[in-house]
This record gives C-alpha cells, structure tokens and sequence, in this order.
C-alpha cells in the first residue's frame, strides 16, 4: 500500500499578502515497508509534506494516492486515511489531555467506533509496543509521567490505531539520551514489525540508524534522494545548505581528505568495524 | 581568592512539603567567567537548580548566593534575576515585542532603564549576538535560532553578569544550534560572562570549560569534559551518553587497538586514526 505524492505543490494563504509556497513540484513514492527520512532546513518544507500524506493539508496542485486513490477526491474517506496514515507531530505529548494514560491512549480507537474491549486489547498491544507496563501505568495520570514516558504514551496513542504508515515529526526533539535511545528502539521495532515509517528528523544521526532511504527537501524542492550512505556521504553538498552528516560519515569524509580511504559509512558501530580491519590490517598482528 | 560568583550550598528543593526533593544537598561553586554545561536526564534537577540560581525559586533548605547575595533575600531579588539572565527552550514561549528591537527593549523597560539609554544598549545588544540586520523585522518571522539570538540580546541589554541557558537548542536545527552555542560562548569569552549551558547534546558541553552533571537530584560528577567523558560507563549508568567520538574511541580501545581513549571531537579522532595508521 504504497503513497506516491505527485507533483505536489502548496501555498500557504495563497491570494493574501502573506503567500507563500513552502512545497513545490514534489514527486515521490513512499514504497511498502521502507524507512523514510525527509531532512531539510528549518523552512524547507518537512512538515508540510508530511501534514499531506494525511489529508490533513490539501495540495494547491498535484496528487497524493494511497494505494492508487487520490486521498483528497470527495468519494474517499478522510477519516479512513487518517487510520491507515497515523501522524505524530512535534512534541505530541502537549495535546495529551485525558485524565489516565489507558484514557489518553484509547481515545483514538474509542473514536473509530470499536467496542469497549477492543480498545483495551489495542491499548495494551500499543503500550507493550512503546514498552510501557499497562497494569502499572494505565491508571496514572499521563501529566505525572517524565518527559520521555508523556512521549511514548502519545506513540501509542496513535499506534493503538493501528496504522500501517506512521509518519513521524521529529519523534526524538527535546529527550535526553537514554528516553531517545528507547523511543528509537521502539520505532525500529514497528518497523521490522512491517510498519511503513517516514520519519522527519534533525538528528542525522537518528537518521541514520534507522532509514533505508533518506530524501532531502531544500527551499520546497526534493534535491537529493537515496541509501543513507549515499546521501550522508556527500558532506559538503549538505554542508552548502546548512545540514550536518552523522558524526561516522563526517570522519570517513576527514579521513579521506588525509589520504586514508574507507568505504562509504554513515553508522558508527559499522565505522568501528572497518576503522578495526585498518588499523589492524597493516600489522599483521593484533594491537 | 575571588569569592564564587555563583555558589549553591547544600541546597535542597521540594516542589511541595510531601514530595520527594528535585534537588537534593546539592553544593556547586561557579566562579565569575566560567562556562558550565550542566548535564543530567530527563527530570534529573537541572530545571530546578537553573531557577534555584536567578531566585525563580528559593530553596527549601541550604542557601544560594549571586555575587554575594542571597536568592532568598526579597530585598535582591530584582538585582538578581537582571544580573542573572536565562534562556527557556521554547523561543515562541518568549517573545512578546512586534518587533525585534521592542522585544530586545521589554526586559530594560521592567528594570526601569532610562529611556535616552535604551537604544545604544539595544543596538549593541543586537550586534553582539549578530542580529543588528533585523532590528525592524517582526519576530515572528524568524528562525528558531534566530529568536534564541533575539532572546539573549533582550538579557544582554540588561548588562548581566551570567547567563542560564536551560535547553535554548532543544528546538533548533543544526545550524540554529550551531549559532546560538557559537554566540554564547563568544559573549563567554569577549566579555566574560558567567554561563551555565543545560543540554542533552552531549557534544555540546565539549567546548566547555567544566561539565557538571546530576543525577536524581544530586550532583554526580564535575570535571573537565575529559575528564566526565572518559568514564564512559559511569555516564551511561546516569542515562546520559558520551560524544560519538569518544563512544568510538571506546569501542576501538576494546578492540585492542591503541588509541588515546580521551578523543572527544572528530578533529581528535581525524588526529589518532591518522597517527595509528602511519605507525601500521
């Protein structure tokens, strides 16, 4: 159940004083079971193009289908794609509002019509899966919770709709190193799991830990697109637009200038390994 | 000796009488000029001692002093917080003028600076902060990292002797990031300003001169960034991690390669892979 996004344009308050086009002429085609990076500047558009493959902005021109169907004719149900497409914003534990996480986490599957037992079965599936005990947390209030656990309650309250893309705004923004460290586990876990993910990120290397392909927007535009070791190693192009490279890739790309070669490497525990065969290789003999 | 210029003493601080301590007999000097990163995971205590250090609170037991004066003195209290500037994490959170230079103006109009006064201190509050361009701009209309920079020229303007930067880059992109870090530690250096940097980015406190960090409210270590970074398994077991270098570097000395474990940037790592190689 693929998206493909077609030439899609939007403008912002188009015909006020105050126009302006944050996205224009993307095409793209987010493929079943892929991990999707959308990087960029500040301003560059993410976002924007993640808020339409929900339905939840409207092109200015072009198409978004989800399995061949354009997800903003009128015969479809907007209500249906947003259960197929589930979107985290930024900071999504801000628009946590119920009394208990169980209430927080249901109140989406509670909307889509399910009875009663069937939102407590996804609410369990949904905390096990961000890995938050549901005997010991269901009852507590989510306004009670570090800043990490308020994060993962809100993943699952999106998960517990059970969609098969999850479209992520910055999940990590804001959570010190270990609450990151779990939370990106998590969004692994959904994806070998077989969920489609498209993931907006700053963290290049976040990013490189769990796309399979990584797609930069530049000023509205798609510029640059592919494996993450491909795109990571052009450190200089993205420098040019203000983006950085995971810390491996930025070494390997320091190295060669110094005449030292390595193979394309954006993953440190990948790094070490071939940093290990140089270093060791030229002697003969370990250490 | 110069007395510190920021000195917490066995400071404790609950939210309410029935709640356990944020922070717990917390004791940190900081003397004049310093820059501090200040590390610690979610809900650790760094918050609470950055409000504990410009009087927002006052501490349940132990005392704090600025310059010599005590946060829990109602009689310093505005001295203090003028003296004592901080930066939040969301720059939406903080702007309220129309325009850049009103908002650099807001937090001189409340201490009551005269009016002739304001705008040579605006001007050169913008300039150090490198903002001067978008003096008439709306500051809505700026970038994250640009907003942060508004922030701080609207504290500067205020003539403080330290700054408090609680998470400022939390919401900022890279280049944001790199800016505002860039800008403090210019104002660090240049006019001496005392600056305590709160951040989860644990490359962010390599350029710092001492890096504390907390742990359920107490203070559990407080060194050089060589010094906290090289202990690389007491960091983690405080949920924190190591800059990527020095988690790297860790990975090759328990390979048995022989590189120096206290790599903490890529320019030090670019240095010992290139020594090793030429020895191999």
């Amino acid at each position: 159940m693929p998206i493909t996004v077609e030439n899609l344009t939007h403008t912002y308050q188009q015909g006020s004083p105050f126009q302006a086009t944050a996205i224009r002429d993307i095409s793209l085609t987010i493929r079943d079971g892929e991990a999707l990076a959308l990087i960029g500047h500040t301003g560059s558009g993410k976002s924007t193009l993640a808020q339409h493959l929900n339905a939840l902005l409207t092109p200015t021109s072009g198409r978004v289908l989800l399995d061949g169907r354009d997800i903003n004719n009128r015969e479809v149900s907007k209500r249906a794609v947003r259960f197929e497409v589930g979107l985290v914003f930024q900071y999504p534990e801000h628009q946590l509002f119920e009394e208990t996480v169980a209430r927080d986490i249901g109140f989406g599957p509670r909307n889509m019509g399910l009875s009663e037992a069937e939102v407590d079965a996804r609410v369990r599936a949904a905390m096990d899966m961000v890995g938050l005990s549901y005997e010991t947390m269901k009852d507590k209030s989510p306004f009670e919770l570090s800043g990490g656990q308020m994060r993962r309650v809100a993943l699952a309250g999106v998960l517990a709709m059970r969609p098969r893309i999850l479209v992520l705004d910055e999940p990590t923004a804001g959570l010190d190193p270990r609450a990151r460290d779990y939370l990106l586990g998590d969004i692994a876990r959904l994806h070998s799991d077989g969920t489609t993910v498209v993931m907006i990120s700053h963290s290049m290397d976040d990013v490189a830990r769990l796309a399979t392909r990584v797609a930069v927007l530049e000023q509205g535009r798609l510029v640059m697109e592919g494996a993450p070791n491909d795109v990571f190693m052009q450190v200089d192009r993205l420098g040019a637009m203000g983006l950085d490279v995971p810390a491996a890739s930025r070494l390997v790309h320091g190295l060669r200038a110094r005449g030292i070669d390595l193979p394309d490497c954006c993953l440190l525990d990948e790094l070490a390994d071939l940093l290990e065969k140089l270093l060791k290789g030229g002697t003969g003999h370990a250490s | 000796m110069a007395a510190p210029h920021i000195q917490l003493d066995h400071v404790t601080y609950r939210y309410s009488p029935e709640a356990p301590p944020a922070v717990r007999d917390f004791t940190l000097h900081i003397a004049r000029g310093e820059f501090v990163a200040l590390l610690g995971h979610n809900g650790s205590g760094k918050s609470t001692v950055a409000k504990l250090i410009n009087g927002l609170y006052q501490p349940s037991e132990g005392t704090v002093l600025l310059s010599g004066m005590d946060t829990a003195d109602a009689q310093y209290t505005w001295d203090i917080r003028r003296r004592a500037g901080m930066v939040f994490q969301n720059p939406d959170n903080q702007i309220v003028g129309t325009r850049v230079e009103d908002d650099v103006a807001f937090g001189m109009e409340n201490i009551g600076v005269p009016a002739d006064e304001m705008p040579g201190r605006i001007a050169q509050a913008l300039a150090a902060v490198n903002m001067t361009a978008f003096a008439d701009r709306a500051p809505h209309l700026l970038s994250g990292g640009q907003k942060q920079r508004v922030a701080i020229a609207g504290i500067l303007a205020m003539q403080p002797e330290a700054l408090i930067l609680d998470e400022a880059t939390a919401m900022l992109d890279p280049s944001g990031r790199r800016d505002v870090l860039e800008t403090v530690r210019h104002l660090n250096e240049e006019q001496g300003i005392t600056v305590v940097w709160i951040t989860h980015f644990m490359e962010e406190a390599v350029p710092a001169g001492r890096v504390v960090v907390m742990h359920g409210g107490e203070l559990a270590m407080d060194g050089t960034p060589r010094e906290v970074f090289s202990q690389v398994d007491r960091i983690r077991s405080y949920r924190l991690d190591v800059p990527p270098m020095t988690r790297l570097a860790a990975d090759l000395a328990g390979r048995g390669i022989g590189i120096n474990p206290n790599v903490l940037s890529i320019d030090d790592m670019l240095e010992e892979v290139v020594r090793l190689a030429h020895h191999c």
